[in-house]
């Protein structure tokens, strides 16, 4: 089932001005219900547009974006035909059908960026409060929740975002930069989407940093069962965390699927600029000259596995 | 507030916009002396020959200019009613017996006036913001302002402070814009609900907005240092203003035209301005 689906999504900055850029160009994408697709392309290949597009922040300039198979974008008037066959609305008056329809459409846009939490590229500027336990309660108290289950979630995804207990009464602006993203992270966790969007949460942090940032967010996927989006531009990681693998570039998707079978296709990727994780790479080497490794490693502990095997045979 | 760019500055190749900027500070303000100057319908025929000439010269797209008009269409329509209804002459338009009494001289001081608001907007707008960056719009002033240096005050002071604004508003725009988007993500919703809870909705932004500028202020302020800037004394420049030949042809041409104006003024023919 897929959870997301872009159809023909195309997105125009600044149209009609001199400094036109088409961000996104004709682009159709399917993302699978419950898993980690992971998002990579060049810098400038419209990465961070179209996570945008997902939660409703923008509307593409052409085409339409699917969440559980609803327009995230429908407008009431579009919908009417549709919907007034259905059963909630089918004994309404036409007066009254019309108003709940656009009630309900409303009722949806405004609940969209609670079930897709996006955590945008480098979200250490938006931490405002006075203590990171209120900034992380501001998604939750904006769903208008009770102060108990605020409480819940704060604390539960202060952990998911590896946050200590004794950090959540400090003031954001006085942690490091790798603890204000994962305030800002746990700030999205805290709304518990469906689906949860992440642009480039580990950039710029240190290996143990990135780890534990992405760790994380495997874990709210498990223990949850949503949907996660990483934009990332370290093949490794996607090695490592991603189920399927879009890859894009030149404001366009150039290759989507499960990670096997993109990474299988390292001429395109290279030729996209990209990479494979450098494991595979020295593992297709090794092959190459005889070794008989299994094909499919991405992975440092999986090439450790799988030589350990070699050597016990 | 995603799609204008700012200051309006239309990049383009054109006569005006390789113009030396203080050539063209220069320009802008002989033509609103020259706008000031017409007062019969020959002159201000003039006037709009010439900003139909600027028009051509600045290579703007002609959509670009009657948008810039938009806001002054208010003035414009106000003046106009002011100036048909309440100008007294000699040639009533209007039946004798009405009460409202419309005069052919309160007609074309509408009509001047408009011409004059229009060419005025028009001229400013073509010379200083359309064709020239704020940037080079504030070299210009500094240099042109330098005399006053002699009696103490800082006009490099200013200029620099002004740049560096300018510099910023875009980096500032587009900060807000990110950090909007950042909140809204989060639920935030800036255009519901009453005065006080809109107010309020500011806070996630305003805070977050400060303390980026602050951060930036702070490190522009030491990397200015690390490069030794101290203020306008003994400093050179990068990018040295030059007038050349055309701009002085240029401002040659436009006094001849201010020249011509009044001369025209003084033919006793056609309606005049009242
Ligand atoms: N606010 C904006 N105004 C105008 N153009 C923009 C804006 N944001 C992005 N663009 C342009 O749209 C294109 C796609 O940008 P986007 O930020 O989506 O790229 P990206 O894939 O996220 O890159 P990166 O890996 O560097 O984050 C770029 O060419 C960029 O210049
Ligand atoms: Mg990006």
């Amino acid at each position: 089932m897929d959870k997301i689906r872009l159809e023909n999504v195309s997105y125009v900055y600044n149209r009609g001005l001199p400094f036109e850029q088409v961000a996104l160009d004709n682009v159709s994408l399917s993302i699978r219900a419950g898993c980690v697709t992971g998002i990579i392309g060049h810098t400038g290949s419209g990465k961070s547009t179209m996570m945008q597009l997902l939660n409703g922040l923008a509307e593409p300039t052409s085409g339409r974006v699917f969440l559980d198979g609803y327009d995230i974008n429908a407008k009431a008037e579009d919908l009417y035909e549709e919907w007034s066959a259905l059963p909630e609305y089918a004994h309404l008056s036409k007066g009254a059908r019309k108003k709940a329809i656009r009630r309900e459409v409303a009722r949806r846009r405004a609940e969209l960026c609670f079930r897709v939490g996006l955590v945008m590229q480098y979200p250490e500027y938006q931490l405002f409060e006075e203590t990171v336990e209120k900034d992380i309660a501001f998604g939750p108290r904006n769903m208008k929740l009770s102060e108990e289950e605020i409480g819940l979630r704060v604390r539960e995804a202060a952990r998911f975002a590896g946050l200590d207990e004794e950090l959540l009464q400090k003031s954001p602006f006085d942690l490091s930069g790798g603890q204000k993203r994962r305030v800002a992270l746990a700030g999205v966790i805290a709304m518990r989407p469906e689906v949860l969007v992440l642009d480039e949460p580990a950039a710029g942090l240190d290996p143990a940093g990135r780890t534990r940032i992405l760790d994380g967010i495997l874990r709210y996927q498990r223990t949850t069962g949503s949907t996660v989006l990483i934009v990332s531009h370290s093949m490794e990681d996607m090695a490592r965390y991603c189920d399927d693998v879009v890859v894009m570039g030149d404001a366009r998707v150039l290759m989507q699927g499960e990670r096997r079978e993109i990474f299988s296709h390292t001429q395109e990727l290279t030729d996209a600029g990209l990479d494979i994780p450098q494991i595979t790479h020295l593992v297709r080497l090794l092959r190459e000259r005889g070794v008989p490794l299994p094909e499919n490693i991405y992975t440092v502990e999986d090439a450790v596995l799988a030589v350990q095997a070699l050597f016990a045979e | 507030m995603k799609n204008v760019a700012f200051g309006q500055y239309y990049p383009a190749d054109s006569p005006l916009h390789r113009m030396d900027p203080r050539a063209k500070v220069i320009l802008a303000i002989l033509y609103i002396v020259c706008t000031f100057l017409c007062k019969n319908a020959i002159s201000f025929a003039c006037l709009v020959l010439s900003a139909l000439v600027l028009v051509v010269l600045s290579h703007l797209p002609l959509r670009l200019i009657l948008r810039s008009m938009r806001p002054i269409l208010f003035i414009i329509v106000f003046t106009s009613v002011i100036n048909i209804f309440m100008t007294k002459g000699e040639h009533l338009l209007t039946p004798a017996d009405w009460r409202i009494k419309i005069y052919a001289e309160g007609l074309w001081n509408a009509l001047f006036m408009v011409l004059r608001i229009s060419a005025l907007i028009l001229g400013t707008g073509i010379f200083l913001t359309y064709t020239t960056t704020p940037i080079a719009l504030t070299d210009a002033l500094e240099r042109l302002l330098s005399p006053l240096k002699k009696i103490k005050i800082p006009v490099h002071d200013f200029a620099m402070m002004m740049t560096i604004a300018l510099r910023f508003i875009p980096t500032l725009t587009e900060e807000t814009e990110k950090i909007m988007n950042a909140q809204r993500a989060r639920g935030a919703s800036f255009s519901t609900g009453s005065l006080i809870n809109r107010a309020k909705a500011l806070i996630p932004i305003l805070i977050p907005l400060f303390v980026s500028a602050f951060n930036r202020a702070f490190d522009l302020a030491s990397a200015m240092e690390c490069r030794c800037y101290h203020g306008d004394e003994g400093r050179t420049r990068l990018k040295v203003l030059h007038y050349r030949a055309s701009d002085l042809v240029a401002v040659l041409l436009m006094l001849s035209f201010g020249v011509g104006v009044f001369f025209l003024n003084r033919l006793g023919i056609g309606p005049h301005l009242s």
